[in-house]
Protein backbone atom coordinates (compact mmCIF):
# COMPACT_ATOMS: atom_id res chain seq x y z
CA UNK A 1 0.00 0.00 0.00
CA UNK A 2 1.72 3.56 -0.94
CA UNK A 3 1.49 6.69 1.48
CA UNK A 4 0.46 9.86 0.92
CA UNK A 5 3.12 12.66 1.34
CA UNK A 6 1.95 13.48 5.55
CA UNK A 7 2.38 9.71 5.76
CA UNK A 8 5.58 9.63 4.44
CA UNK A 9 6.79 12.83 6.61
CA UNK A 10 5.94 11.57 9.56
CA UNK A 11 7.34 7.80 8.70
CA UNK A 12 10.55 9.72 8.46
CA UNK A 13 10.52 11.13 11.49
CA UNK A 14 9.38 8.45 13.49
CA UNK A 15 12.14 5.54 11.93
CA UNK A 16 8.99 3.54 10.39
CA UNK A 17 8.44 2.08 7.14
CA UNK A 18 5.03 2.99 7.12
CA UNK A 19 2.37 5.37 8.86
CA UNK A 20 -1.26 4.66 8.45
CA UNK A 21 -4.17 7.23 9.45
CA UNK A 22 -5.53 7.51 13.19
CA UNK A 23 -2.14 6.06 14.56
CA UNK A 24 -0.88 8.56 17.45
CA UNK A 25 2.57 9.13 17.15
CA UNK A 26 5.58 11.03 18.72
CA UNK A 27 7.51 12.80 16.37
CA UNK A 28 10.62 15.06 16.25
CA UNK A 29 10.22 18.62 15.30
CA UNK A 30 12.62 20.15 13.21
CA UNK A 31 11.09 23.70 14.41
CA UNK A 32 9.01 25.29 17.21
CA UNK A 33 7.90 28.69 16.25
CA UNK A 34 6.13 31.57 18.41
CA UNK A 35 4.90 34.96 17.43
CA UNK A 36 4.96 38.36 19.09
CA UNK A 37 1.06 37.43 20.38
CA UNK A 38 0.80 34.59 21.88
CA UNK A 39 4.09 33.80 22.34
CA UNK A 40 4.91 35.12 25.12
CA UNK A 41 2.46 32.99 27.08
CA UNK A 42 4.76 30.04 25.45
CA UNK A 43 7.47 31.69 27.45
CA UNK A 44 5.64 31.99 30.80
CA UNK A 45 4.66 28.66 30.96
CA UNK A 46 7.74 27.29 29.85
CA UNK A 47 9.56 29.45 32.70
CA UNK A 48 6.89 28.31 35.16
CA UNK A 49 7.37 24.33 34.39
CA UNK A 50 11.44 24.61 33.08
CA UNK A 51 12.44 27.59 35.19
CA UNK A 52 15.67 28.34 33.34
CA UNK A 53 16.54 24.73 31.54
CA UNK A 54 17.87 25.21 28.63
CA UNK A 55 15.81 24.27 25.78
CA UNK A 56 16.30 21.26 23.67
CA UNK A 57 17.93 23.00 20.61
CA UNK A 58 18.19 27.23 20.22
CA UNK A 59 18.25 26.24 16.59
CA UNK A 60 14.95 24.62 16.09
CA UNK A 61 13.66 27.66 17.70
CA UNK A 62 12.18 30.62 15.54
CA UNK A 63 10.35 33.75 16.85
CA UNK A 64 8.86 36.34 14.68
CA UNK A 65 7.28 39.46 15.08
CA UNK A 66 4.08 40.58 12.44
CA UNK A 67 0.93 40.76 14.17
CA UNK A 68 1.35 43.98 16.47
CA UNK A 69 4.44 46.08 15.23
CA UNK A 70 6.12 48.20 16.02
CA UNK A 71 4.28 47.79 19.49
CA UNK A 72 1.38 49.51 19.50
CA UNK A 73 0.84 49.72 23.60
CA UNK A 74 2.58 48.79 26.84
CA UNK A 75 1.00 45.85 27.21
CA UNK A 76 2.44 44.76 23.39
CA UNK A 77 5.97 46.53 23.97
CA UNK A 78 6.30 44.11 27.36
CA UNK A 79 4.94 41.22 25.82
CA UNK A 80 7.64 41.64 22.35
CA UNK A 81 10.70 42.55 25.60
CA UNK A 82 9.90 39.09 27.19
CA UNK A 83 10.44 37.32 23.11
CA UNK A 84 13.48 39.47 22.88
CA UNK A 85 15.04 38.67 26.85
CA UNK A 86 14.31 35.26 26.20
CA UNK A 87 15.98 34.47 22.69
CA UNK A 88 19.06 35.90 24.61
CA UNK A 89 19.32 34.27 27.42
CA UNK A 90 18.51 30.97 25.26
CA UNK A 91 20.86 31.67 22.30
CA UNK A 92 18.22 31.79 19.89
CA UNK A 93 19.28 33.31 16.82
CA UNK A 94 16.35 33.48 14.68
CA UNK A 95 14.46 36.24 16.13
CA UNK A 96 12.50 38.14 13.41
CA UNK A 97 11.96 41.99 15.51
CA UNK A 98 9.92 44.17 14.06
CA UNK A 99 9.83 45.05 10.61
CA UNK A 100 10.54 41.38 9.25
CA UNK A 101 7.05 40.22 7.89
CA UNK A 102 4.50 37.57 8.33
CA UNK A 103 6.16 34.48 10.20
CA UNK A 104 5.89 31.95 7.70
CA UNK A 105 6.93 34.02 4.61
CA UNK A 106 10.24 35.29 7.14
CA UNK A 107 10.90 31.71 7.53
CA UNK A 108 10.77 30.75 4.29
CA UNK A 109 12.71 33.37 2.88
CA UNK A 110 15.15 33.40 5.60
CA UNK A 111 15.98 29.08 4.98
CA UNK A 112 14.57 27.92 7.71
CA UNK A 113 11.91 25.40 5.94
CA UNK A 114 13.21 22.31 3.92
CA UNK A 115 11.44 19.80 2.40
CA UNK A 116 9.89 17.00 4.41
CA UNK A 117 10.23 19.09 7.76
CA UNK A 118 8.08 18.96 10.71
CA UNK A 119 7.49 22.34 11.55
CA UNK A 120 4.86 23.71 14.67
CA UNK A 121 3.77 27.05 15.50
CA UNK A 122 1.09 28.63 17.42
CA UNK A 123 -0.38 30.07 13.85
CA UNK A 124 -3.06 28.58 12.33
CA UNK A 125 -1.88 29.46 9.21
CA UNK A 126 1.42 27.46 9.92
CA UNK A 127 0.23 24.48 6.93
CA UNK A 128 1.07 26.99 4.30
CA UNK A 129 4.52 25.64 3.95
CA UNK A 130 3.29 22.99 2.53
CA UNK A 131 3.66 24.74 -0.39
CA UNK A 132 7.29 24.01 0.30
CA UNK A 133 6.95 20.51 0.77
CA UNK A 134 7.25 20.68 4.58
CA UNK A 135 4.81 19.49 7.07
CA UNK A 136 3.69 22.71 9.32
CA UNK A 137 1.22 22.96 11.24
CA UNK A 138 -0.79 25.11 13.90
CA UNK A 139 -0.61 24.33 17.69
CA UNK A 140 -1.19 25.88 20.69
CA UNK A 141 1.23 27.26 23.77
CA UNK A 142 1.55 23.78 25.18
CA UNK A 143 2.52 21.49 22.36
CA UNK A 144 5.30 24.48 21.69
CA UNK A 145 6.68 24.50 24.69
CA UNK A 146 7.02 20.44 24.68
CA UNK A 147 8.53 21.11 21.90
CA UNK A 148 11.25 23.31 23.18
CA UNK A 149 11.88 21.49 25.92
CA UNK A 150 11.99 17.63 24.84
CA UNK A 151 11.86 18.40 20.82
CA UNK A 152 9.13 16.22 20.33
CA UNK A 153 5.35 16.73 19.67
CA UNK A 154 2.48 14.24 19.83
CA UNK A 155 0.10 13.66 16.13
CA UNK A 156 -2.64 11.44 15.05
CA UNK A 157 -1.71 10.53 11.79
CA UNK A 158 -4.34 12.49 9.75
CA UNK A 159 -5.95 11.06 6.77
CA UNK A 160 -5.96 12.99 3.44
CA UNK A 161 -8.28 14.51 1.22
CA UNK A 162 -6.85 14.81 -2.76
CA UNK A 163 -7.80 18.06 -5.10
CA UNK A 164 -7.39 17.66 -8.36
CA UNK A 165 -7.34 20.98 -10.23
CA UNK A 166 -7.60 20.43 -14.14
CA UNK A 167 -7.88 23.09 -16.98
CA UNK A 168 -6.20 25.82 -17.09
CA UNK A 169 -6.05 29.56 -15.17
CA UNK A 170 -6.89 32.43 -17.26
CA UNK A 171 -6.60 35.79 -15.89
CA UNK A 172 -7.88 37.98 -14.34
CA UNK A 173 -9.01 34.77 -12.49
CA UNK A 174 -6.36 33.76 -10.34
CA UNK A 175 -4.90 30.86 -7.22
CA UNK A 176 -7.14 32.93 -4.95
CA UNK A 177 -9.86 32.39 -6.91
CA UNK A 178 -9.45 28.76 -7.20
CA UNK A 179 -8.96 28.02 -4.04
CA UNK A 180 -12.09 30.12 -3.07
CA UNK A 181 -14.05 27.97 -5.37
CA UNK A 182 -12.24 25.05 -3.92
CA UNK A 183 -13.64 26.22 -0.05
CA UNK A 184 -17.11 27.07 -1.19
CA UNK A 185 -17.32 23.43 -2.44
CA UNK A 186 -15.24 21.93 0.69
CA UNK A 187 -16.40 24.12 3.51
CA UNK A 188 -15.44 25.19 6.69
CA UNK A 189 -15.27 21.88 7.78
CA UNK A 190 -14.45 19.84 5.28
CA UNK A 191 -10.80 18.89 5.88
CA UNK A 192 -11.16 18.78 9.74
CA UNK A 193 -8.29 16.48 11.68
CA UNK A 194 -7.05 15.84 7.59
CA UNK A 195 -4.23 16.31 5.66
CA UNK A 196 -5.14 17.92 1.90
CA UNK A 197 -3.02 17.43 -1.31
CA UNK A 198 -3.70 20.18 -3.99
CA UNK A 199 -2.49 18.84 -7.26
CA UNK A 200 -3.62 18.26 -10.66
CA UNK A 201 -2.49 19.86 -14.13
CA UNK A 202 -3.67 23.00 -13.68
CA UNK A 203 -1.29 24.06 -9.94
CA UNK A 204 1.42 22.26 -12.12
CA UNK A 205 3.29 25.34 -13.85
CA UNK A 206 1.87 27.74 -10.28
CA UNK A 207 4.61 29.82 -8.54
CA UNK A 208 5.82 29.39 -4.98
CA UNK A 209 3.35 32.42 -4.53
CA UNK A 210 -0.06 30.91 -5.99
CA UNK A 211 1.17 27.74 -3.82
CA UNK A 212 1.07 29.81 -1.07
CA UNK A 213 -2.37 31.52 -1.90
CA UNK A 214 -3.93 27.83 -1.96
CA UNK A 215 -1.90 26.32 0.92
CA UNK A 216 -2.77 29.37 3.36
CA UNK A 217 -6.77 28.92 2.95
CA UNK A 218 -6.71 25.50 3.71
CA UNK A 219 -6.97 26.11 7.44
CA UNK A 220 -9.93 27.82 6.20
CA UNK A 221 -11.73 24.29 5.15
CA UNK A 222 -10.04 23.09 9.03
CA UNK A 223 -6.91 21.14 7.40
CA UNK A 224 -3.99 20.00 9.56
CA UNK A 225 -1.95 20.27 6.65
CA UNK A 226 -1.60 21.37 3.33
CA UNK A 227 0.65 20.23 0.59
CA UNK A 228 1.01 21.26 -3.26
CA UNK A 229 3.07 18.53 -4.80
CA UNK A 230 6.40 20.12 -5.29
CA UNK A 231 8.10 20.89 -9.19
CA UNK A 232 11.89 21.57 -9.67
CA UNK A 233 11.71 25.58 -9.16
CA UNK A 234 10.57 25.37 -5.96
CA UNK A 235 13.10 22.63 -4.60
CA UNK A 236 16.02 25.46 -6.45
CA UNK A 237 13.89 28.07 -4.28
CA UNK A 238 14.50 26.07 -0.56
CA UNK A 239 17.96 24.94 -1.78
CA UNK A 240 19.10 28.76 -2.66
CA UNK A 241 17.93 29.41 0.52
CA UNK A 242 18.74 26.95 2.85
CA UNK A 243 21.75 26.14 1.50
CA UNK A 244 21.04 22.55 2.01
CA UNK A 245 20.35 19.92 -1.00
CA UNK A 246 16.35 19.25 -0.69
CA UNK A 247 14.83 16.02 -2.05
CA UNK A 248 11.37 16.68 -2.63
CA UNK A 249 8.73 14.40 -1.12
CA UNK A 250 5.87 12.83 -3.42
CA UNK A 251 2.54 10.81 -2.95
CA UNK A 252 2.78 6.96 -4.63
CA UNK A 253 0.43 6.36 -7.23
CA UNK A 254 -0.78 3.70 -4.67
CA UNK A 255 -1.59 6.36 -2.20
CA UNK A 256 -4.58 5.52 0.25
CA UNK A 257 -7.06 8.65 0.16
CA UNK A 258 -10.02 9.52 2.38
CA UNK A 259 -11.61 11.47 -0.55
CA UNK A 260 -10.98 13.06 -3.75
CA UNK A 261 -12.27 16.25 -5.61
CA UNK A 262 -11.98 17.01 -9.00
CA UNK A 263 -12.55 20.66 -10.54
CA UNK A 264 -12.42 22.31 -13.68
CA UNK A 265 -11.11 25.76 -13.33
CA UNK A 266 -11.03 26.55 -16.99
CA UNK A 267 -13.38 29.61 -17.22
CA UNK A 268 -13.63 30.02 -13.61
CA UNK A 269 -15.02 33.19 -13.30
CA UNK A 270 -13.48 35.52 -10.26
CA UNK A 271 -14.64 34.52 -6.76
CA UNK A 272 -15.77 36.11 -3.25
CA UNK A 273 -16.15 35.11 -0.14
CA UNK A 274 -19.48 36.45 1.45
CA UNK A 275 -19.72 37.76 5.10
CA UNK A 276 -19.83 36.13 7.40
CA UNK A 277 -18.02 32.72 6.29
CA UNK A 278 -14.98 31.78 3.93
CA UNK A 279 -17.39 29.51 2.49
CA UNK A 280 -20.11 31.50 1.25
CA UNK A 281 -18.17 31.78 -2.00
CA UNK A 282 -20.49 33.45 -5.13
CA UNK A 283 -18.85 34.81 -8.23
CA UNK A 284 -17.73 38.62 -8.19
CA UNK A 285 -20.57 39.56 -10.64
CA UNK A 286 -23.26 38.75 -8.14
CA UNK A 287 -22.31 41.15 -5.49
CA UNK A 288 -20.86 43.77 -8.12
CA UNK A 289 -22.16 47.04 -6.88
CA UNK A 290 -22.10 47.07 -3.31
CA UNK A 291 -20.25 49.82 -1.66
CA UNK A 292 -17.21 49.41 -0.05
CA UNK A 293 -15.09 51.77 2.43
CA UNK A 294 -11.81 49.90 3.20
CA UNK A 295 -9.70 47.95 0.72
CA UNK A 296 -6.94 45.51 2.33
CA UNK A 297 -4.56 43.89 -0.38
CA UNK A 298 -1.92 41.93 1.88
CA UNK A 299 -1.46 38.94 4.79
CA UNK A 300 -0.34 35.48 4.36
CA UNK A 301 -2.64 34.87 1.67
CA UNK A 302 -1.94 36.97 -0.69
CA UNK A 303 1.13 39.91 0.42
CA UNK A 304 3.59 38.35 -1.98
CA UNK A 305 5.57 40.20 -4.93
CA UNK A 306 4.00 38.69 -8.07
CA UNK A 307 0.18 40.15 -5.72
CA UNK A 308 1.92 43.62 -5.39
CA UNK A 309 3.00 43.69 -9.06
CA UNK A 310 -0.50 43.03 -10.26
CA UNK A 311 -2.21 45.33 -8.09
CA UNK A 312 0.40 48.16 -9.22
CA UNK A 313 -0.47 47.28 -13.08
CA UNK A 314 -4.42 48.08 -12.11
CA UNK A 315 -3.29 51.02 -10.11
CA UNK A 316 -1.19 52.25 -12.47
CA UNK A 317 -2.64 55.83 -13.41
CA UNK A 318 -5.78 55.15 -11.30
CA UNK A 319 -6.86 56.60 -7.97
CA UNK A 320 -8.50 55.09 -5.29
CA UNK A 321 -12.37 56.00 -5.47
CA UNK A 322 -13.33 59.03 -3.15
CA UNK A 323 -13.94 57.60 0.50
CA UNK A 324 -12.34 54.82 0.09
CA UNK A 325 -9.33 53.61 1.86
CA UNK A 326 -6.72 51.49 0.13
CA UNK A 327 -4.27 49.74 2.37
CA UNK A 328 -1.39 47.26 0.34
CA UNK A 329 0.71 45.36 2.47
CA UNK A 330 3.65 43.57 1.37
CA UNK A 331 3.78 40.81 3.46
CA UNK A 332 7.98 40.78 4.09
CA UNK A 333 10.48 43.27 4.16
CA UNK A 334 12.51 41.47 0.68
CA UNK A 335 8.78 41.54 -1.08
CA UNK A 336 8.70 45.40 0.26
CA UNK A 337 12.78 45.90 -0.81
CA UNK A 338 11.32 44.45 -4.22
CA UNK A 339 8.20 46.45 -4.73
CA UNK A 340 10.17 49.41 -3.76
CA UNK A 341 13.14 48.66 -6.65
CA UNK A 342 10.61 48.06 -9.11
CA UNK A 343 8.74 51.53 -8.83
CA UNK A 344 5.58 49.63 -6.99
CA UNK A 345 5.57 52.13 -4.38
CA UNK A 346 5.53 55.14 -6.50
CA UNK A 347 2.17 53.70 -8.32
CA UNK A 348 0.68 53.06 -4.94
CA UNK A 349 1.66 56.16 -3.27
CA UNK A 350 0.39 58.22 -6.40
CA UNK A 351 -2.99 56.06 -6.62
CA UNK A 352 -3.49 57.20 -2.70
CA UNK A 353 -3.08 54.12 -1.07
CA UNK A 354 -1.56 53.28 2.56
CA UNK A 355 2.01 51.24 2.42
CA UNK A 356 2.40 50.25 6.40
CA UNK A 357 5.09 48.40 7.50
CA UNK A 358 5.26 44.43 6.36
CA UNK A 359 3.14 42.49 8.72
CA UNK A 360 0.14 41.20 9.41
CA UNK A 361 -1.19 44.29 9.40
CA UNK A 362 -5.25 44.55 10.24
CA UNK A 363 -5.62 41.00 10.34
CA UNK A 364 -6.95 39.15 13.55
CA UNK A 365 -7.38 43.10 14.59
CA UNK A 366 -3.86 43.53 14.46
CA UNK A 367 -2.70 46.97 13.29
CA UNK A 368 -3.77 49.56 10.75
CA UNK A 369 -7.33 49.68 9.28
CA UNK A 370 -9.75 48.35 11.90
CA UNK A 371 -13.29 48.87 10.52
CA UNK A 372 -16.28 50.86 12.12
CA UNK A 373 -19.69 48.87 12.53
CA UNK A 374 -21.45 48.75 9.23
CA UNK A 375 -18.42 49.37 7.57
CA UNK A 376 -17.43 46.99 4.28
CA UNK A 377 -13.75 45.69 3.74
CA UNK A 378 -13.20 43.86 0.45
CA UNK A 379 -9.74 41.72 1.58
CA UNK A 380 -7.03 40.02 0.07
CA UNK A 381 -6.61 37.79 3.61
CA UNK A 382 -8.59 34.01 4.22
CA UNK A 383 -10.88 34.87 7.01
CA UNK A 384 -14.33 36.98 7.17
CA UNK A 385 -15.87 35.55 10.60
CA UNK A 386 -18.33 37.93 12.59
CA UNK A 387 -16.06 40.56 14.38
CA UNK A 388 -12.78 39.12 12.52
CA UNK A 389 -11.56 43.11 11.53
CA UNK A 390 -13.64 45.06 14.27
CA UNK A 391 -17.01 44.72 15.54
CA UNK A 392 -19.85 44.73 13.41
CA UNK A 393 -17.35 45.04 9.89
CA UNK A 394 -18.84 43.65 7.26
CA UNK A 395 -15.46 41.12 5.31
CA UNK A 396 -15.39 40.08 1.64
CA UNK A 397 -12.29 37.84 0.73
CA UNK A 398 -10.76 38.47 -3.13
CA UNK A 399 -8.30 38.19 -5.11
CA UNK A 400 -5.78 41.36 -5.73
CA UNK A 401 -7.32 41.77 -9.13
CA UNK A 402 -11.17 42.23 -7.75
CA UNK A 403 -9.46 43.76 -4.49
CA UNK A 404 -7.43 46.70 -6.35
CA UNK A 405 -10.33 46.78 -8.71
CA UNK A 406 -13.02 47.53 -6.43
CA UNK A 407 -10.81 50.14 -4.55
CA UNK A 408 -10.73 52.14 -7.82
CA UNK A 409 -14.43 51.96 -8.16
CA UNK A 410 -15.54 52.36 -4.73
CA UNK A 411 -17.60 49.60 -5.25
CA UNK A 412 -17.07 45.68 -5.79
CA UNK A 413 -16.24 44.77 -8.97
CA UNK A 414 -15.37 42.28 -11.31
CA UNK A 415 -11.53 42.59 -12.43
CA UNK A 416 -10.35 42.60 -16.24
CA UNK A 417 -12.84 44.98 -17.66
CA UNK A 418 -12.44 48.40 -19.61
CA UNK B 1 -20.44 16.75 37.28
CA UNK B 2 -23.81 18.66 37.55
CA UNK B 3 -24.58 22.36 36.05
CA UNK B 4 -26.82 24.20 33.58
CA UNK B 5 -26.28 24.20 30.24
CA UNK B 6 -25.41 27.19 28.04
CA UNK B 7 -26.65 26.17 24.14
CA UNK B 8 -24.85 28.08 21.46
CA UNK B 9 -24.63 27.42 17.79
CA UNK B 10 -22.39 26.03 15.09
CA UNK B 11 -19.05 27.58 14.08
CA UNK B 12 -18.48 29.33 17.18
CA UNK B 13 -14.79 30.69 16.19
CA UNK B 14 -12.12 31.70 18.32
CA UNK B 15 -12.84 35.36 18.40
CA UNK B 16 -16.33 34.68 19.66
CA UNK B 17 -14.36 32.53 22.07
CA UNK B 18 -11.88 35.15 23.19
CA UNK B 19 -12.08 38.49 21.21
CA UNK B 20 -8.81 39.26 19.78
CA UNK B 21 -8.09 42.57 21.17
CA UNK B 22 -7.47 40.56 24.30
CA UNK B 23 -3.96 38.45 23.11
CA UNK B 24 -2.03 40.65 24.72
CA UNK B 25 -3.35 39.58 28.59
CA UNK B 26 -1.17 36.80 29.89
CA UNK B 27 -2.94 36.66 33.81
CA UNK B 28 -5.89 33.86 33.58
CA UNK B 29 -8.06 35.32 35.74
CA UNK B 30 -7.67 38.35 33.52
CA UNK B 31 -8.40 35.94 30.27
CA UNK B 32 -11.79 34.64 32.59
CA UNK B 33 -13.36 37.88 32.42
CA UNK B 34 -13.80 38.07 28.43
CA UNK B 35 -14.80 34.56 27.60
CA UNK B 36 -17.47 34.44 25.02
CA UNK B 37 -17.50 38.15 25.22
CA UNK B 38 -17.54 37.74 21.08
CA UNK B 39 -21.05 35.94 21.07
CA UNK B 40 -23.46 39.72 21.28
CA UNK B 41 -25.72 37.82 23.98
CA UNK B 42 -23.20 36.79 26.37
CA UNK B 43 -21.36 39.53 26.27
CA UNK B 44 -21.51 39.36 30.47
CA UNK B 45 -20.85 35.83 30.35
CA UNK B 46 -18.29 35.77 32.85
CA UNK B 47 -21.16 37.20 35.26
CA UNK B 48 -23.78 34.97 34.04
CA UNK B 49 -22.11 31.72 34.71
CA UNK B 50 -21.80 29.57 37.82
CA UNK B 51 -18.83 27.28 38.73
CA UNK B 52 -19.90 23.69 36.85
CA UNK B 53 -21.69 25.19 34.20
CA UNK B 54 -21.75 23.09 30.76
CA UNK B 55 -21.30 25.44 26.66
CA UNK B 56 -23.23 23.17 24.50
CA UNK B 57 -22.56 24.01 20.90
CA UNK B 58 -22.90 22.69 17.53
CA UNK B 59 -20.02 21.89 14.75
CA UNK B 60 -16.86 22.99 15.11
CA UNK B 61 -16.31 24.37 18.14
CA UNK B 62 -13.14 26.64 18.43
CA UNK B 63 -11.96 27.26 14.84
CA UNK B 64 -10.17 30.21 13.73
CA UNK B 65 -6.76 30.94 15.48
CA UNK B 66 -4.95 28.78 17.16
CA UNK B 67 -4.60 31.08 20.48
CA UNK B 68 -5.28 28.52 23.86
CA UNK B 69 -6.59 31.45 25.68
CA UNK B 70 -9.57 30.34 24.18
CA UNK B 71 -9.50 26.95 25.98
CA UNK B 72 -8.20 28.61 29.07
CA UNK B 73 -10.38 31.62 29.78
CA UNK B 74 -13.63 29.05 29.94
CA UNK B 75 -11.81 26.61 32.03
CA UNK B 76 -10.66 29.74 34.32
CA UNK B 77 -13.83 31.47 34.18
CA UNK B 78 -15.69 27.87 35.95
CA UNK B 79 -17.07 25.77 33.04
CA UNK B 80 -16.51 22.66 33.73
CA UNK B 81 -16.73 21.06 30.31
CA UNK B 82 -17.82 21.95 26.68
CA UNK B 83 -20.17 19.57 24.85
CA UNK B 84 -19.90 20.34 21.02
CA UNK B 85 -21.00 18.44 17.78
CA UNK B 86 -17.59 18.50 16.66
CA UNK B 87 -14.20 20.65 17.85
CA UNK B 88 -12.13 22.33 15.35
CA UNK B 89 -8.52 20.61 15.36
CA UNK B 90 -6.40 23.17 16.70
CA UNK B 91 -9.01 23.81 19.89
CA UNK B 92 -9.68 20.19 20.32
CA UNK B 93 -5.78 19.62 20.77
CA UNK B 94 -5.20 22.66 23.16
CA UNK B 95 -7.96 21.31 25.73
CA UNK B 96 -6.14 17.68 25.94
CA UNK B 97 -2.54 19.87 26.45
CA UNK B 98 -4.25 21.34 29.57
CA UNK B 99 -6.23 18.73 30.69
CA UNK B 100 -9.25 20.28 30.36
CA UNK B 101 -11.77 17.38 29.41
CA UNK B 102 -14.34 17.92 26.48
CA UNK B 103 -16.92 15.43 25.00
CA UNK B 104 -17.96 15.36 21.66
CA UNK B 105 -22.06 14.55 20.59
CA UNK B 106 -23.35 14.48 17.76
CA UNK B 107 -26.32 16.40 17.53
CA UNK B 108 -26.34 17.64 21.39
CA UNK B 109 -27.99 21.01 20.66
CA UNK B 110 -31.05 19.31 19.22
CA UNK B 111 -31.04 17.66 22.84
CA UNK B 112 -30.58 20.26 25.28
CA UNK B 113 -31.66 23.71 25.61
CA UNK B 114 -30.66 26.49 27.24
CA UNK B 115 -30.97 26.54 30.47
CA UNK B 116 -31.21 22.88 31.04
CA UNK B 117 -29.53 21.31 33.94
CA UNK B 118 -27.07 18.24 32.60
CA UNK B 119 -25.32 15.56 34.66
CA UNK B 120 -21.78 14.33 33.03
CA UNK B 121 -19.17 11.98 33.67
CA UNK B 122 -16.34 12.37 31.51
CA UNK B 123 -14.83 9.28 31.70
CA UNK B 124 -17.54 7.60 30.09
CA UNK B 125 -19.52 10.03 28.26
CA UNK B 126 -22.66 10.12 29.84
CA UNK B 127 -24.86 12.93 29.75
CA UNK B 128 -28.24 12.85 31.48
CA UNK B 129 -30.76 15.64 30.49
CA UNK B 130 -33.01 16.36 33.56
CA UNK B 131 -35.84 18.17 31.76
CA UNK B 132 -36.05 15.53 29.19
CA UNK B 133 -34.99 12.52 31.49
CA UNK B 134 -33.03 11.54 28.40
CA UNK B 135 -29.35 9.92 28.61
CA UNK B 136 -27.35 10.86 25.78
CA UNK B 137 -23.87 8.79 25.05
CA UNK B 138 -20.76 11.17 24.06
CA UNK B 139 -17.59 10.06 23.05
CA UNK B 140 -15.27 10.68 25.50
CA UNK B 141 -11.45 10.93 25.07
CA UNK B 142 -9.58 7.70 24.90
CA UNK B 143 -5.78 6.21 23.64
CA UNK B 144 -2.75 8.85 24.04
CA UNK B 145 -5.41 12.00 23.81
CA UNK B 146 -6.70 10.38 27.44
CA UNK B 147 -3.54 9.61 29.18
CA UNK B 148 -2.38 12.82 28.34
CA UNK B 149 -5.36 14.46 29.35
CA UNK B 150 -5.22 12.38 32.75
CA UNK B 151 -1.98 13.35 33.48
CA UNK B 152 -3.16 16.75 34.02
CA UNK B 153 -2.04 17.91 30.34
CA UNK B 154 0.54 17.35 27.69
CA UNK B 155 3.80 18.77 30.17
CA UNK B 156 2.79 16.92 32.87
CA UNK B 157 2.53 13.88 30.89
CA UNK B 158 6.26 14.18 29.50
CA UNK B 159 7.76 14.65 32.99
CA UNK B 160 6.06 11.88 33.96
CA UNK B 161 7.56 9.14 30.78
CA UNK B 162 10.63 10.88 30.37
CA UNK B 163 12.14 11.58 33.60
S1 LIG C 1 -1.84 37.51 7.83
FE1 LIG C 1 -3.57 37.12 9.17
S2 LIG C 1 -4.08 34.99 8.89
FE2 LIG C 1 -2.03 35.30 8.06
S3 LIG C 1 -0.63 34.83 9.74
FE3 LIG C 1 -1.02 37.02 9.83
S4 LIG C 1 -2.74 37.23 11.25
FE4 LIG C 1 -2.67 35.08 10.61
Amino acid sequence: MGSTIIEKIIAKSTGKELVTPDERLWVDVDLAVIRDFGGPNVILEYEEHFGDQKVHDPNKIAITFDLHVPAKDEKVAGNQKICRDFAHKQRIRNLFDVGSGVGQHVLLEKGLVNAGDIIAGTDSHMNLLGCANSFASGVGTTDIVAAWAKGKLWFKVPGTIKIVLDGNLEKPTSAKDVILHVLKNVGCEGALYKSVEICGPATENMSLSERITLTSMVTEMSGKAAFTPPHDKIMDYLKKRTNKEQVGIFPDEDAQYEEEYDFDISGLEPQIACPDSPDNVKPVSEVEGTPVDEVFIGSCTNGRYEDLYEVAQILNKNKVADGVRLIVLPSTAEVARAALDNGLYQIFFEAGAVVPNPSCGLCTTGHHGILAPGEVLVSTSNRNFPGKVGKGGEVYLASPATAATSSVKGEITVPGGA
Amino acid sequence: MKGKAWVIGDNIDTDQIYPGKYLPLTDVKEMAKHALEGIDRLEDFSELVAQGDFVVAGVNFGCGSSREHAAVCLREVGVAMVIAESFARIYYRNTVNIGYPVLESKDITQKVQDGDVLETDASNGIIKNERTGETIQALPLSGLEREISDAGGLLQYMKKTTE
